[in-house]
């Protein structure tokens, strides 16, 4: 408990409990946080704490990646164990799926064991009630020995009397216990009052065991009192050594003559489960399985042969709809601009603006920012194609479907999707690896998802494939994902020859129920990725027109009049040569990639204020760009190759950075960015040379 | 027989585990122990598969569903 200024005490609340039990809606419900939530298991990999107040009680609430048990073996799990062990946590709010109870109820006992305040939260009591079952709410407290709230985190029924209960019960030891499991005390051999003393107690074999090494342990660490960890008590110690568990047996080493000869995990994982099994049974009434419809869309979505030209139909649909339904959207959009520029043009000239001045608004801030702001139609479909995609469950079914393929480049399916999240951004698409067991697994799917092209290469392409592929544009940009695809694939299969140690990466992901997205869910995704954008617009983007129209309007002489004379002329002139075998080796070009590095979109802002074209996705502005890149001999085929280096060359800073946390290397970093760097001039240089053999061109 | 061997529709019976340490403690405290009967929904020809255990659809892949023998129930 933390002492605050007021004197008052504040709560610290840890929400726990397995994957996709809805932990973070819980926690959104509670501080008007807005952090994702998806229906597929590890959503959630980084701890995030939110402040809320009840009655007069201040609670600092912490959202934690799920986990299905205290052994954890993932990095997130890792990091929600050690919350769990070392931090001032008051109370663990246990989120359980209710229509999942014998699952989820194992998480619940070892939490029990730990000896903290435990309140259990029965979420999705609504699913529950749906699909025609009950749950005994006198009976499972009565069991468990803990207060059992019923709540639905989406519906945001039961918070209060939920907060309620965590404020009360928070000094409380959990106290009433009860008899259960097989034997009654009477037929017991091992003399204890355990039944009295906890919720779990196992046979007597493994009872001796427990006391036994609890009473070696004492010996060895019971007078260092900083050795206790704060939150575990002694059987909660013993069980784990006797369970063999990495972390205690390093933390606590005992001689191996103190130790039984082997572990005792399976039996005590059995006999947890055996407890489980008598709670279901009684608390559990009609346990009836309605849940037909997911076998159903099953049967097609997982079957052997049609799964995967299912997956690859869902991904054409999803950017069809992101190009016709964002192009029909876009018409709007520049007719806004278009007004918006024009009425600052002329505001400019009445205030008697210099030129300066204006040219700088005019043609770097609002050329800039303004081009970009008329892809938002396409990114917005994107991300609502994503978001109902996340939120209906397919994901877990998708690492699946591609496990084979996956597995030839000898990772798991599991690795996918980082891969296929990076189809929206990279920055959380890198984060969300942290679900991978195997650290070198980890290693080359972060390595690779920067080539799955995300929603800030989009504007390129829209923009290049319009220009120079009229009626194939659609197809144009449709080949970028699927050589970016296809480049992750080759390049980690060129890992995989330099790996040293092969070892065998298999699959093991939970697949959750599909469901109707909910309306509000997708809304707050897509809502927080429209509203990244136009950030990055005002932030990002706009710093980088400005920074851009600077360097093209400044030159050793000063302000210049003709641009090739400038910093920025200079500069592009010095890359260009490198970049001329892709057939992309004119200065702007050189230049619009540099800047590019900033963000993605920043090559089409590039553009824009290189030509001083004022809105450069609108049918005009097209033709303008059109006419000066053909005055040069740009045709569609150095478009092409333009698009190919966009779609591969190093990403931007933002997700350098990311790369760079997660990877904990910035060696590795360095080798990712110099790899892709190379990728990209290799695959344009190929594409334009191969294309002039062939005479296009 | 093995998980891998199963037939998609059919119910089995868990008999053993040859699992690497972390994933047989992963499988068991999601519910795998020893005897637990479990559905088969879907299985590829590589041998990825499926199944739904103690109310829960999980997919494996081919090593694990190697490692794991079966009865047929």
């Amino acid at each position: 408990m933390r002492e605050n200024n007021g004197g008052s005490q504040e709560i610290q609340v840890g929400f726990v409990g397995n994957p996709n039990c809805g932990k973070t809606t819980l926690f959104n419900a509670y501080t008007g946080a807005r952090l994702k939530v998806a229906n597929w298991p590890g959503v959630t990999v980084e701890k995030k704490e939110g402040a809320m107040k009840y009655h007069n009680h201040r609670f600092r609430l912490v959202d934690l990646p799920g986990i299905y048990s205290l052994t954890s073996y993932t990095m997130e799990e890792k990091l929600s164990r050690q919350y769990i062990m070392e931090e001032d946590v008051d109370v663990i709010v246990n989120v359980v799926d209710a229509s999942n109870l014998e699952r989820n109820l194992y998480l619940t006992l070892q939490l029990i064991e730990l000896g903290k305040p435990v309140i259990l939260a029965l979420n999705m009591m609504d699913v529950v009630a749906e699909r025609g079952m009950e749950i005994d709410l006198h009976r499972l407290p009565e069991m468990l020995g803990i207060p059992v709230i019923p709540v639905s985190a989406r519906k945001k029924t039961g918070l209060d009397i939920l907060m309620h209960a965590v404020a009360h019960h928070r000094d409380k030891k959990n106290d009433e216990k009860l008899e259960h499991h097989h034997q009654t005390a009477a037929q017991s051999k091992h003399i204890h009052k355990h039944h009295e003393e906890y919720t779990v107690v196992y046979s007597d074999e493994i009872e001796d065991r427990i006391d036994e090494i609890g009473a070696i342990w004492q010996k060895h660490y019971g007078a260092r009192k900083e050795a206790v960890p704060k939150t575990a008590g002694l059987r909660w110690i013993s069980i784990k050594l006797l369970e063999r568990d990495p972390e205690i047996l390093e933390a606590y080493p005992l001689a191996a003559a103190e130790l039984p000869r082997e572990s005792y995990e399976t039996r005590i994982t059995n006999e947890k489960y055996d407890f489980i099994e008598e709670i279901v049974e009684e608390v559990v009434v009609n346990k009836s399985s309605k849940e037909e419809h997911t076998d159903r869309i099953d049967r097609l979505l997982t079957h052997p042969v049609w799964g995967l030209p299912a997956f690859l139909g869902i991904m054409a649909l999803v950017f069809f709809l992101t190009f016709t339904i964002g192009d029909w959207l876009k018409g709007y959009f520049e007719l806004a601009l278009d007004a918006f520029s024009g009425g600052v043009a002329a505001a400019l000239g009445f205030l008697y603006a210099g030129d300066i001045l204006t040219s700088l608004i005019v043609d770097g801030i609002i050329a800039g920012v303004g081009g970009i702001l008329t892809f938002l139609p396409n990114i917005f479909i994107l991300f609502l194609a994503l978001a109902i995609l996340e939120d209906s469950g397919y994901m877990a079914r998708v690492a699946y479907v591609m496990d084979g393929v996956m597995g030839r480049i000898g990772l798991s399916g599991r690795a996918f999707i980082p891969m296929l999240l990076g189809f929206g951004c990279t920055v959380p698409a890198v984060m969300a690896s942290r679900a991978l067991e195997d650290p070198a697994d980890r290693r080359k799917t972060i390595l690779i998802t920067p080539f799955m092209s995300c929603s800030a290469r989009l504007p390129i392409y829209v923009l290049f494939s319009e220009i120079f592929f009229a009626r194939h544009a659609m197809l144009a940009a449709y080949s970028m994902y699927v050589i970016g695809l296809v480049i992750a694939i080759l390049s980690a299969f060129v890992m995989r020859l330099f790996q040293k140690k092969r070892q065998e990466h298999t699959l093991l992901i939970e697949l959750p129920e599909y469901k109707t997205p909910n309306a509000h869910t997708i809304f707050i995704y897509v809502w927080e990725k429209v509203k990244d954008y136009l950030t990055k617009a005002g932030t990002t983007i706009f710093f980088a027109s400005v920074v851009l129209w600077a360097m093209l309007n400044f030159g050793p002489s000063g302000l210049v009049e003709d641009m090739s004379q400038s910093f920025g002329a200079m500069f592009g002139r010095g890359l260009a040569p490198v970049l001329a075998p892709a057939g992309l080796g004119m200065w702007q070009v050189a230049l619009a990639f540099l800047s590019g590095l900033a963000a993605k979109e920043v090559v089409v802002s590039s553009f824009s204020v290189l030509y001083g074209i004022g809105n450069i996705n609108s049918a005009a502005g097209m033709a303008e760009l059109s006419g000066i890149l053909a005055a040069s001999g740009f045709t569609a085929l150095n478009a092409y190759a333009l698009m190919v280096f966009c779609l591969l060359y190093t990403p931007c800073v933002a997700t350098l950075a990311t790369m760079r946390r997660e990877l904990n290397s910035g060696k590795y970093m360095a080798v990712s960015l110099v790899f892709q760097l190379a990728v990209a001039w290799l695959a344009a240089t190929l594409v334009y040379q191969a294309g002039r053999l062939l005479g296009l061109g | 027989m093995k998980l891998c061997e199963t037939e998609i529709g059919r119910q089995y019976r868990i008999a053993r585990m040859n699992l690497p340490e972390d994933t047989g403690r992963r499988l068991r405290a999601l519910g795998m122990t020893q005897e637990t009967s479990l559905s088969v929904l879907n299985r590829k020809r590589n041998g990825c598969l499926i199944f739904k255990v103690r109310g829960t659809r999980l997919a494996v892949g081919r090593d694990i569903a190697n490692a794991i023998e079966v009865e047929s129930l």
